[in-house]
């Protein structure tokens, strides 16, 4: 045996990466504490997002109003807060959902194998083919811009991927030595699960459970903005850019706005996974 | 013959200031093989990389080099590149690896060509005549995937050959090579040599240090601590560590488990096959095979790589369904009676909790007193702090001791060791072995060996089964050979 | 699917035709008789698929033009849209993947993170509407929005090759750093190889096999892409028709293009497939199974 690519390893660069992704993730959960904060308690405090006042139509920024008026009078940042709040429940939910889901099927279709296998891919290979997006527009399509239609899509859209990442992770994991040795010293499967799958799961579901939060807020926003999702006058991020877009030229704060938070939510889900992969 | 082909003077290696290598001067003569034997961590492998200049970069590296009457500096890294296949080869570990797996066999070896440039006719058939003369005309468009581990290892002796260096270096070359493989390559490292090339070979296996011949460099810890002709050195060892390296060979072994000849049947059966058929795809490994594992039997299954010495251990533990016949495990092989011992330890621990944790669960699943595990590290001289770690951070040799101790904790009565010490120094594998035997011994417990090393096989098992013999069948092993034999019968 | 909407099918679809303050209970239901929506789900889905199997894809609810024809145009469009797209992501995303392999943690590779980031972190959309602002509000160099004219394809292909990009150099990177350092390109050094050789011989070959699935797993992702950008930039592909379907429930138009863009998934991956066999002919191995 070589002692060769030992030391290759052991190199200063590692250290100094790791370090600064630690960095990376105090500084997105930080911020991401904030936007959660400002999402829980902006709805509470501040005006209702749906008041117009339309004599103050594209007011600009002030002290009373930090973000201005949108063309109906509306307060931003209170319309923002509520956009905010819908983002992250929705996303949280639909990423819950779809990681239980997913995961649960993984592992079943993986220990199991045989016929439960067979039915199980079969399904997914169903919803591989069909982009994401699809999926959720057909969905959506269905219930004239329903919150429930979009959990439903995004949530059917997503389980996919945590299925195929475990059922092919959690195969690997139970085909080895490792938990052959377990069997055969008859430790049972609360040990597999416990000591063998959950921890070589557990990074890989973070991985994807902020990636999938990126995923979410993303696909809402964006079925916002071509008109199929969530429906005006619904404070929802992307209708908040289509809406403003036309107003770029006179009130470029109001499509700022909501650029920003959607922009500081999906970098923040970034910093926050564990692997550096995209 | 006398001038020096090659000199390595004064080598150091040094990793964040630990001294990894430190060698005052080594030459290699044309015609007469120079061998580096030592245990892996010794430095030798980093010796010889340091000569070729295929350090990693974070490594500092001091000394010269001589070729002839040329001399380098052994720091400057870029300065032998252009030396590289015409005058200063190096044959890699594991042909299987060192072969690009989406490329020709043929253009693989014809880009060795000096001045080689795209679709080169004249280098395509230099490459087809090297391969024709190692017996391996027909395999040019072959990909590597589909060569045996001997052919890799002969199609790769020929791409670092072909461009004619005279300066041959060779790492490690027996990895996963069965003893008919490992002789045709030794033959060809011995051709090398008688045609006046000069020959540096780095190993841990002391059967090719004696086959080549010529003289023998002993490592350990960075330096060198014995030098000289083969014979003598490895026929009376001076140094202390050589002797115990010598020693370790399985062999030379005395040890108190040992029998000396083979005892009656006796116990009742605890493993009952007959006709037992698997095949690999549509290659048939085993036909019709049947045997009894008693009580207290050690058995060894033994052959080349390949042969389905594992699938056949798999499938007499029941983890494996055979194609046809019957396996029949009697009662007192349930509740994990029945134990396996890994080729790679740290694959058979879950590798993300700590090993305490691990072993915890199996001291709560068979009703095991703690006592009994502290009891057992002390008797393999492990202490406890070694259960804080994970698996990966554990040494290959601890960590068999350990999958040992696990293996004894539900009692056993059929323990099957799957290459368990082939990863293992020569030492280590003697320490690590008699650990597992003197705990069988304790118990009475049966053994069920499975090694390509039939020294090792002949060491532990009475019974051996040789699948390399076609229609295999048991037989008790040769006469036990004892340390008073000559050395290198095997 | 899209049959199992709730009953208000044939008023969206009656108000797409006469708008929606015209719209009443007897115009719908005249739509729905038209359209044999009153019919029980099974007998319209083997109705569509009996249609299908004769390359009848009936006719759009909104334009009258027959689907197949209309479909086909709006193909030709994605399929320009993509390939331009995919053609720029690789001129891109390849050169400066392998610039950043060769000095992992160097300038270059730095820059390649932080931008694989911040692509990842704009949705399309976003990406699209920058663009526009920048590249043709501002600068006044294209046209925003349109199909025709050879200028009109540039942002919208741009807008998805940038977002493809920072992925591909991503995986590229990584795939070279990995090759670069497997025994065989070693060994291909110490053949006496130059660097120039090895990497093109050797290193390009294995980091392709590497890239070419991941190609495959991204077209999911760029035809979700093709759909939102489509959509912006008022491209004529199936995006664009599919949104509009979805928005008007014009049911055989959305039929055909969740059809076709499913099918387009498939044969590229089903192409991917193949290069990779040719780039990579070792046997596939058997996923393990317990």
């Amino acid at each position: 045996m070589t002692t060769l690519s030992e030391p290759m390893r052991a190199t200063a660069r590692p250290a100094r990466r790791s370090r600064a992704s630690v960095l990376t993730r105090r500084v997105s959960t930080v911020l991401l504490g904030g936007l959660v904060l400002f999402a829980v308690v902006g709805p509470l405090l501040l005006a209702d997002p749906a008041a117009q006042t339309l004599d103050r139509y594209l007011e600009a920024p002030s002290l009373a109003e930090p973000l201005g008026r949108d063309e109906y009078g509306r307060s931003v940042l209170s319309r923002l807060a509520h956009a905010t709040r819908l983002s992250l429940v929705l996303a949280t939910l639909c990423v819950a959902t779809a990681l239980v889901v997913g995961t649960a099927a993984g592992i079943l279709a993986a220990w199991r194998g045989t016929w439960v296998d067979t039915i199980l891919r079969s399904v997914s290979e169903v919803f591989v083919a069909m982009p994401a997006l699809l999926v959720v527009l057909l969905v959506a399509a269905t219930a004239d811009g329903g919150v429930w239609a979009l959990y439903v899509g995004i949530a059917l859209a997503q389980w996919v991927e945590y299925f195929r990442v475990v059922r092919a992770r959690a195969a690997v994991v139970l085909a080895s030595p490792a938990v052959e040795a377990a069997r055969l010293l008859d430790l049972g499967w609360r040990h597999v699960v416990r000591r063998h799958l959950w921890p070589d799961l557990r990074p890989l579901l973070t991985t994807l459970a902020s990636l999938g939060m990126v995923t979410s807020i993303l696909a809402m926003s964006t079925l916002g903005f071509v008109k199929v999702g969530l429906e005006p006058p619904r404070a929802e991020l992307g209708l908040m850019v289509t809406e403003s877009f036309p107003y770029y030229d006179v009130a470029p704060w109001l499509s700022l706005a909501p650029v920003t938070v959607l922009f500081l939510l999906t970098v923040c889900f970034l910093g926050l996974r564990r692997t550096e992969t995209a | 013959m006398s001038e020096i082909a090659l000199t390595i003077d004064r080598a150091r290696v040094r990793h964040h200031g630990n001294l990894l290598v430190d060698v005052a001067d080594v030459d290699v003569a044309p015609g007469r093989p120079l061998t580096i034997i030592g245990e892996s961590g010794s430095g030798k492998s980093l010796l010889a990389h340091a000569a070729m200049g295929t350090v990693p970069a974070d490594l500092e590296v001091t000394g010269a080099l001589r070729l002839g009457a040329r001399s380098f500096d052994l720091s400057d890294l870029r300065g032998r590149r252009s030396l590289w296949g015409r005058e200063l080869a190096l044959l890699p570990q594991e042909p299987a690896a060192a072969l690009d797996p989406t490329m020709r066999v043929r253009s693989q070896v014809a880009e060795g060509v000096p001045g080689f440039r795209w679709r080169d006719r004249g280098a395509g058939a230099r490459a087809d005549a090297a391969l024709g003369r190692l017996g391996l005309s027909g395999a040019g468009r072959a990909f590597p995937h589909q060569l045996s581990g001997g052919m890799a290892q002969r199609v790769a002796f020929a791409a670092t050959t072909i461009g004619g260096a005279r300066v041959l270096i060779v790492d490690e070359p027996t990895k996963g090579l069965d003893p008919v493989a490992l002789d045709q390559l030794a033959d060809l490292l011995l051709e090398h040599c008688a045609d006046g090339g000069a020959l540096l070979t780095i190993t841990h296996d002391l059967r090719l240090a004696r086959r080549l011949g010529g003289d023998v460099l002993v490592m350990r810890e960075a330096t060198i601590v014995e030098r000289g002709a083969v014979a003598d050195v490895l026929g009376a060892p001076t140094h202390d560590y050589t002797r115990r390296l010598v020693a370790a060979e399985p062999s030379r072994w005395q040890l108190p488990w040992m029998r000396a000849s083979t005892p009656e049947p006796a116990g009742p059966p605890l493993v009952t096959a007959t006709g037992l058929a698997k095949a690999y795809g549509d290659q048939p490994l085993f036909e019709d095979l049947s045997l009894t594992i008693r009580a207290g039997e050690r058995w060894a299954v033994s052959g080349p790589s390949g042969v389905g010495k594992t699938t056949l251990g798999n499938v007499l533990v029941g983890l494996v369904r055979p194609d046809r016949g019957l396996v029949d495990h009697a009662p007192a092989l349930r509740d994990g009676r029945i134990q396996k011992l890994y080729q790679d330890p740290a694959s058979s621990f879950p590798p993300r909790v700590s090993l305490g944790t691990a072993l915890a669960d199996v001291l709560g699943r068979h009703h095991v007193p703690p006592e009994r595990l502290r009891s057992l590290l002390a008797a393999v001289g492990l202490t406890e702090d070694l259960l804080e770690r994970r698996p990966g951070q554990v040494s290959g040799g601890e960590l068999q001791r350990l999958a040992i101790i696990r293996a004894m904790l539900p009692g056993p009565a059929l323990v099957v060791a799957d290459e368990a010490t082939s990863r293992l120094d020569l030492v280590t594998q003697e320490t690590t072995t008699d650990c597992l035997m003197t705990g069988l011994a304790d118990r009475d417990c049966a053994l069920l060996w499975v090694t390509h090393d039939r020294d090792l096989a002949d060491a532990v098992a009475d019974q051996l089964l040789d699948l390399g013999l076609r229609g295999a069948a048991p037989r008790p092993p040769a006469p036990r050979r004892r340390s008073s034999c000559p050395a290198g019968a095997g | 699917m899209v049959q199992r909407l709730p009953g208000d099918v044939a008023y969206r679809i009656a108000a797409g035709r006469y708008g929606y303050d015209l719209v009443d209970a007897d115009a719908a239901a005249g739509v729905r008789e038209e359209l044999g929506l009153d019919r029980p789900a099974w007998q319209q889905l083997l109705g569509w698929l009996g249609d299908l199997g004769r390359l009848d894809l009936g006719r759009s609810l909104v334009t009258h033009q027959p689907v197949l024809s209309e479909v086909g145009y709006f193909l030709i469009g994605t399929l320009q849209l993509a390939a331009v797209a995919l053609l720029l992501a690789v001129v891109i995303g390849c050169p400066l993947g392998t610039a950043a392999a060769l000095r992992p943690g160097g300038v270059v590779d730095r820059l390649t993170d932080l931008w694989v980031a911040l692509v990842r972190a704009l949705p399309a959309f976003l990406l699209g509407l920058i663009l526009i602002v920048v590249l043709s509000v501002h600068l006044r160099l294209l046209p925003s929005a349109g199909h025709g004219g050879s200028t009109t394809i540039v942002l919208p292909a741009l807008t998805l090759a940038l977002g493809l990009s920072g992925l591909i150099a991503r995986v590229a990177r990584d795939a070279v750093v990995e090759t670069r350092q497997s025994d065989h390109v070693r060994f291909a050094h110490t053949k006496g190889l130059t660097d120039r050789l090895v990497l093109l011989r050797h290193v390009a070959r294995n980091a392709a096999a590497v890239l070419v699935p991941y190609l495959g797993v991204q077209a999911v992702v760029l035809v979700e892409g093709v759909v939102v950008v489509e959509a912006l930039f008022s491209w004529q592909g199936l995006g664009h028709a599919l949104v509009h379907a979805v928005f008007w429930r014009d049911i055989p138009v959305l039929q055909a293009t969740a059809l076709v863009l499913a099918l387009l998934v498939v044969a590229v991956n089903t192409l991917v497939d193949l290069t990779v066999l040719w780039l990579d002919p070792r046997p596939r191995r058997q996923e393990a199974m317990s």
